[in-house]
Order: C-alpha cells, then structure tokens, then sequence
C-alpha cells in the first residue's frame, strides 16, 4: 500500500501500518463507534437498510477482488450469490444444520463451483471471458428454477419459495429471561475477547502485529464498553432490553440480531481482503490484471492464481449469499437474476474497481440511493388518492431516471468512482492551500 | 392579566384541545398499506389494479369513510422486485398499516412468515395455492380469487368438454402450458398434471423467457409435441405476443385452442394480439367490464361512463373489488366494536360466508381453516373482439364435494 509523499516512516512497523495517518485513525474511532451505535440509533427500517447495505459490500468486496484486482470480469455475480443462499438455506432449512456450519459450508461450495467456473480464463480474456461467466449464470439459474431437489418438493414441502426459519441468530428474548446466565456468557465473552488480544500481542511478531495495534486497541476497547453496557442494562431490574431497542419489539429484534452477526462478518471481510493484497497471492492478482504476460515472465502460474482469484472471490460472495438467506424469511431465484449480476458491476464500478473501500461505498450508494428517491417520490405523491394516480405514472420512471442520471455524474466527475472522489477530496484538504 | 381573565383562557385551550383530540379519535385515518407493480415486468396489468385500489379509497373517503373513518393508504411502486417489498413493508408497517395488499407471488410468498409474526391481513393479487395455508405458514393471507392451480382446473375441465363434444378422445388432447418464468407462472403446474393424469390429457410445460420478442422456437418444442390446446399463464403483453405468434405459426386458428388464466385475459389482451385474439378462451374470477353486472355500477360512476370503465380494464375493477373487501372487513370489525387490530380483522374475514361483490367475484367465503374465497370461475371467450361468457359457473368445491 504505497504511502502519500510527505509521510515518513522511521522503522518497519510503521511502514507496515494499515492506517498510517492520525487522521485514519480517528476516522477508524469514529467508524467503530457508529457501528456500534447504530442500532440504537435507527429505526428497524433504516437498520434493515443498514443490513443491506452490509449484505452488498460484502458481495461487492468479493467480486472487486475478481474484476478490480484480477481484472477478470465476471457476470456470474447472481449465480454464486444463489448457490451460496440456497447452499445456506437448504442446510438450515431441511438438515437443520446450525447456522455457522451451513454459512461456511455454502460459501465453500460456491467456491468449488466457481473455481470450475474459472477454469475458462486460462484462455478466455475481457469481454470473452464474460460472456463465459454469464453461462455460470444461466446454468445455475436454470438448475435452481428446474431441478427437483432444489425447486420443487423436499420432504414433501415445497421448495418454490425456501423459507427459512428466522430468529435463529440471536434469541433476544432469550437474553431477557435468562438475565443472569446471559450476563455470565457476556463476562466469558469479554474475557475471550482480552485473551486472545494479549496472546495476539505477545505471540506475534512485533512488526507483524503493529500493522494492527491501534485498530485492535481500538476496535477491543469499543467492543468491552459495548458488552459493559450490555451487562449494565441486564442487571438493572427496571430497564429491559425491549427498551434499549426503539419501537417495534418483533421488527426491531431480528434485524438488531442479525446486524450484531452481519456486521462483524463484513469487519473480518473487508480486512481480510484488505491485508489480502499486502501478501504475494494479492500481488499476484495485481500483475496479472496489469499485465499477465509480464506476470507470466516473473514467475507468477497464471492459470493457477486465476482460478485461485475465482475461488476467493466466489467464497467472499457465496459468503454474501448465506448473508442474504438469513435476512430474508424466503429466498427464491428472482433475487438472483442477471440484474443482480450486472447490479453488482455497477457498484464496483462507481465505488472504485481495485479498491476494498470503493466497494464499500458503491454498495453503500447503489442500496440506498433508490430508497432515498422512493422515499422522496413517496413524500411528493403523498397519500391523497387523486394526486397519488397523478404521480404514479411518473414518479416510478422518474426515480428510475434520476438513479441514472446520478450513476452517470458520479461517472463523469471521477471515472475513479466515489473512492477517488473521497481521496481527490482528502487530497485537496491536505495540500491546502496549494495545488499539489 | 387578571387571574380570571387567565383562567378563562386556559380553560377554552384545554376545551378546544379536548376537542381536537376527539375529533382526531373520530376520524383518526386506517392506515392500509399497499404495493404495486408499475415500472416492473407485471406493470402492463399492475398500473390499471393501482388505479383501481386507490380509486376505491378515494370514492370511499368521499362517501364519508368506514364509520366515519377516512382510508390513508400507504402505498409504492415496488417494480417486482422481492427485496424492495420487504423494504415497503417493513416501512408501511412500522408507519402503522393494520392491513396490506399485495401484488406478486414471488415477494408474497417471501413475506407470508413476517405477515404472519406481524399479524397483518394481507391480500394478495397473486392467487398462488401455496398462499393458502391458514393453519400452517400462512395464517394471514387470504385469496379473493379462484387459485391460478384452480383456475387451470378449470380451463382444462372446459376445454375437455368441448374437446369430447367434438367428437376427439381425451388421449388426443395434448396441453401446452406457457408460463411466465417465475414462482408466479410454476405456480398451476402441479394441478395442470393432476388433471391431466386422472383424465388421460397429455400436459408439456413450457417457459416463456423473460422479455423475449419472439416465441417461435417455443412454439416449435410445442408443436413437437404435438400440441391442440395453449394455455397460458403470463400477464397480458406477452400472452398477447404469443397468441400473434401462434397465428403466424400454425397458420390456421383452428389447428388449436388458445387459452388465458386470469392474469392475461383482459381487454388489452385482444388489443394487443387484435385478430389473433379472435376466440381465445379465458378464465376470469373477476367479470369483465364488458359483461354487465350491479358491482360495475359503483366504479362506472366514479369514472364517468362505461367507456371510461372498458378503458380502465378489468383489473381495475380487480383492484377496486380487492380493497373493497378489506374495507367490508375492516367496516364489520368496527361494527362489532372490536378494536382494529390485525387479529380481529383476520377473524372478521373468516367470519365473512358469501359476502356478495355485486357479480363481481362469486360469493366470497373465508373460513378459519380454508382462505380461498371461492373456487369457482367462468370461463369467458373473445367474440368479436369482445369478452362474453363462454361456459356456466364452473365450482370445483361442488365438484370436489367438499365444503
């Protein structure tokens, strides 16, 4: 990760930090704290958003490390999405396998099959390669809409629309009645949490692990507060949990639990794809997408990194995939279609392709986005009958246009996409008040 | 300021406060939430049912509400998409919607468990049997119309008729079934070949792709087969597509019979397919604007005139009959003076036993254990451009001997 010119590093670990600058590192502070504020913050309705949008990055994350790292382009995004939901679902759902064990489980099988699916870039490039993605997307689509076992009857129940049991990652109202049993597993939490902080710090190499000191201290710190606070409201007779969360008890809960699961799991997914380009498999990836001849010269088995990139890619969105089969109450193959695919394309593309953060944001933007327009387009036509048959005919098109119209400026402003709108924007204050 | 003069004040504040806050209770709006398909795949014949949903709301308000109680419905575009109807109807929910109206059958079926853990009465336009199941997964969902697996019952059962009064054996017939390729179109399959195994019928199922601008090569596997009799279970535009198709195909419309389930047989049908229409047969739970009953008179005020109404199709008397009997529920639980909570509105449906549309729909009937409110049809045909009623009543409840 190359520094900015006016950055000095005086000994290794420095030069090895994730986030060189101080003002990184408050940011950091300030990300970790809204992620652990948020829920009681928002709405179930904005976290559900929120959930979403941590559903996408992580998908989008996966992808980015195949079309923006590797430079493969793939079209077979919805595809490995379906086989790692229904991979999930279909374990949980008919073998009641617990929930863990059937997410990883799903995101290992979407890497098999995408691995296969990779086999063609040994001697498919660009647009040619796509179109030999777009057949993993067809096949998987058919097989889920035709083949029995998968669409169509299992233990004599049907399998159109996989439902899959909810209320499976944290039982909240569990927690409530069994206060102190709860309140024992948190202090062993807390505890595992301080355990392996210290042996990470005094097992590991020392330049190794200052790459990560002051995120951990930080990140650690945060997370013992939050699970003090947690204790706190447990053993206060008066309060109870249903009044930490706002509103509806029922909408609120599931989305609470599975934000407390998602998002941890798009921490480990983004800093793990993030030190994934610091190791010689991530630089790997990068050659050959600069240059896969020069590649080829110094070493790097092209065929072999490839398909690797494919594996990784396609467990990090089969991973999203399983994501996508706990949120919902059903899933069935109209969430997985070629818009999905191509969905997914844009969002690296005005995020930033090569770039972890840029996923982020453009899963951030193409998730929100629309929601913000139908929110707005829902507060103009408000609910008066005769004006709501007056905007319905436009406003639905007019949404539609204006999200693209917004994917285009942001595309005209910075090719880069929003990752280098937010550096350009960074830069500008740091060199103030020159140029460069 | 004299404490007298001040007392005056404080009292008349609270006084017309308290007032303002009975009137409020009074007319306190019921939230009704809804979503549509208007710039989506299904948007041909979702844009005419919006319309007519909120046309009900809007000639109820004006006719002074249920018991005094204005209808605020709550409603959006959802373009077909499963997740942005699970995002709607979390919102619609959480902003206070005691009952809602769907629309697909894929995001119907993909919020039966949370309608259920929510405990709102939904009404679906999707009649997908796998929504019934009042017992089971589905207790909140109620069909206003006959099923689409009852709905190919009963088009089959008709067109065997016809078939043997011709003179031709049942192991001649041979159906293809064209389906929107999605939960929605699958959904008859099974009773398409429960029918055709008890009655000796041959059925091939065949997928319509989505957006696709010709069906020759669907129509040549059909024609592969062997095929006398089209059914199709698609919404308008691309029924109407493959009925052109099929003229051009098989050259002669009396080399077989074509057949709609309720969601293509409507009037922009024949005018998209115009000649190739001619004798399309169509199953329709909801009587065509064309035919003439007492339910149209309410919507044919409302829209100015007869033509107004033929142009608003009937899927806005579709729409408008479903928000109708939401409110007839909602009305009833208030005249019991139960409060309006999901749970009452749900016993008030299953309570409802031939609650009449003006001939709209057959009688409606919800019972606690079976939420189809009837299981009958005619089936209509196109003459002259012109849906008129081709058979009787056709009741698979009779025929089943249940109920």
């Amino acid at each position: 990760m190359p520094s900015q010119s006016g950055i000095y590093h005086e000994d290794y670990a420095s030069d090895m930090q994730l986030r060189p600058t101080t003002m990184q590192r408050i940011r950091q502070i300030a990300i970790v704290a809204a992620v652990l504020l948020m829920p009681f913050i928002l709405g179930s309705n904005e976290l559900r958003i929120v959930n979403q949008v941590l559903i996408a990055a992580v998908g989008a994350v996966g992808l980015n490390i195949l079309t923006g790292y590797t430079g493969q382009i793939s079209l077979g995004q919805g595809a490995f999405l379906a086989i790692g939901a229904y991979g999930c679902g279909l374990m949980m759902a008919f073998f009641n396998v617990p929930w863990p064990i059937a997410l990883l489980l799903g995101a290992s099988i979407t890497a098999i099959i995408g691995g296969f699916f990779g086999l063609p870039s040994l001697r498919l490039k660009g647009l040619y390669l796509a179109v030999a993605t777009l057949s993993a997307q067809v096949i998987v689509e058919w097989v889920i809409k035709r083949w029995d076992p998968i669409d169509g009857e299992l233990d004599g129940r049907t399998t159109d629309a996989l439902n899959i049991p909810s209320n499976l990652l944290v039982n909240w109202q569990w927690v409530d009645a069994n206060r102190w049993l709860a309140t024992v597993g948190i202090v062993i939490l807390i505890g595992a949490v301080l355990w392996v902080t210290w042996r990470l710090q005094s097992n590991f190499q020392r330049d190794r692990f200052m790459a990560y000191r002051y995120l951990l201290y930080v990140v650690v710190g945060l997370i013992v507060v939050f699970l003090s606070g947690l204790i706190v409201i447990l053993q206060t007779p008066m309060l109870s949990l249903q009044d930490v969360f706002t509103e509806d008890w029922r909408l609120n809960g599931n989305e609470y639990a599975f934000y407390c699961f998602a998002m941890p799991v798009t921490i480990l997914v983004i800093m793990a794809a993030t030190n994934l380009f610091r190791t010689h498999i991530g630089r790997a990836f990068i050659a050959i997408r600069d240059q896969d001849i020069a590649a080829e010269v110094m070493g790097v088995n092209i065929f072999r990194y490839k398909v690797l990139s494919f594996m990784v890619s396609s467990f990090i969105v089969g991973l999203a995939g399983g994501m996508l089969a706990l949120h919902s109450t059903a899933i069935s193959f109209e969430r997985f279609t070629i818009e999905v695919s191509i969905e997914y394309l844009a969002m690296i593309i005005i995020g930033g392709l090569g770039s972890v953060s840029g996923s982020v944001y453009g899963a951030a933007f193409i998730v929100i986005l629309p929601e913000l327009l139908r929110t707005l387009g829902r507060t103009i036509a408000g609910t008066d009958p005769a004006s709501l048959s007056q905007f319905n005919r436009i406003l639905p098109f007019a949404q539609q246009g204006v999200f693209g119209a917004a994917i285009l400026i942001t595309l005209i402003v910075e090719s880069g996409g929003i990752r280098k709108i937010w550096q350009n924007t960074k830069d500008y204050f740091r060199l103030w008040p020159f140029e460069y | 300021m004299s404490r007298k003069l001040l007392s005056f004040i404080l009292i008349l504040v609270l006084a017309l406060g308290m007032v303002g806050i009975s009137n409020a209770q009074d007319e306190e709006p019921i939230k009704v939430g809804a979503i549509f398909d208007l710039s989506g795949p299904t948007g041909d014949v979702g844009s005419p049912y919006a319309e007519g949903v909120i046309a009900y709301v809007d000639w109820r308000n004006e006719n002074g509400g249920i018991n005094g109680r204005p209808i605020e419905l709550i409603s959006q575009d959802y373009a077909y998409s499963v997740e942005t109807a699970e995002n709607l109807y979390t919102q619609f929910v959480e902003e206070g919607a005691v009952v809602f109206l769907g629309w697909g059958t894929g995001d119907s079926e993909a919020l039966r468990t949370r309608i259920a853990e929510d405990e709102v009465p939904f009404i679906s336009a999707s009649y997908s049997a796998n929504l019934n199941d009042p017992m089971g997964d589905a207790p909140y969902n109620f069909l206003i119309a006959t099923t689409y697996g009852d709905q190919m019952t009963i088009m089959m059962t008709h067109m065997l008729q016809e078939w043997e009064a011709a003179g031709n054996a049942a192991e001649d017939m041979k159906v293809a079934v064209f389906h929107h390729d999605s939960p929605f179109g699958t959904s008859p399959l099974p009773d398409a070949e429960a029918f055709a195994e008890s009655n000796g019928v041959e059925v091939l199922a065949v997928p319509m792709p989505r957006g696709a601008t010709d069906y020759t090569a669907e129509l040549q596997q059909a024609d592969d087969f062997g095929v006398t009799h089209i059914i199709v279970q698609n919404v308008s535009s691309p029924a109407a597509l493959l009925a052109a198709n099929a003229l051009d195909f098989f050259g002669d419309p009396e080399f077989y019979d074509f057949g709609c389930l309720n969601w293509c047989a409507d009037e922009l049908f024949v005018t998209l397919a115009g000649d190739a229409a001619e004798g399309a047969l169509g199953v329709i739970p909801f009587t065509p604007t064309t035919v003439e009953v007492d339910g149209q008179e309410a919507p044919r005020d409302y829209l100015g005139g007869q033509e107004e109404l033929e142009a608003a199709s009937l899927h806005f008397t579709q729409g408008w009959t479903a928000m109708s009997v939401m409110a007839e529920a909602i009305a009833r639980t208030l005249d019991n003076e139960m409060e309006l909570t999901g749970p009452n509105i749900r016993a008030t449906l299953e309570s409802m036993e031939g609650y009449e549309t003006g001939g709209i729909l057959a009688p409606v009937t919800f019972t606690p254990e079976d939420h189809r409110s009837t299981r009958a049809s005619r089936v209509y045909s196109v003459d002259d451009g012109v849906w008129v009623e081709a058979s009787d009543l056709i009741d698979l409840r009779a025929m089943d001997g249940d109920m």
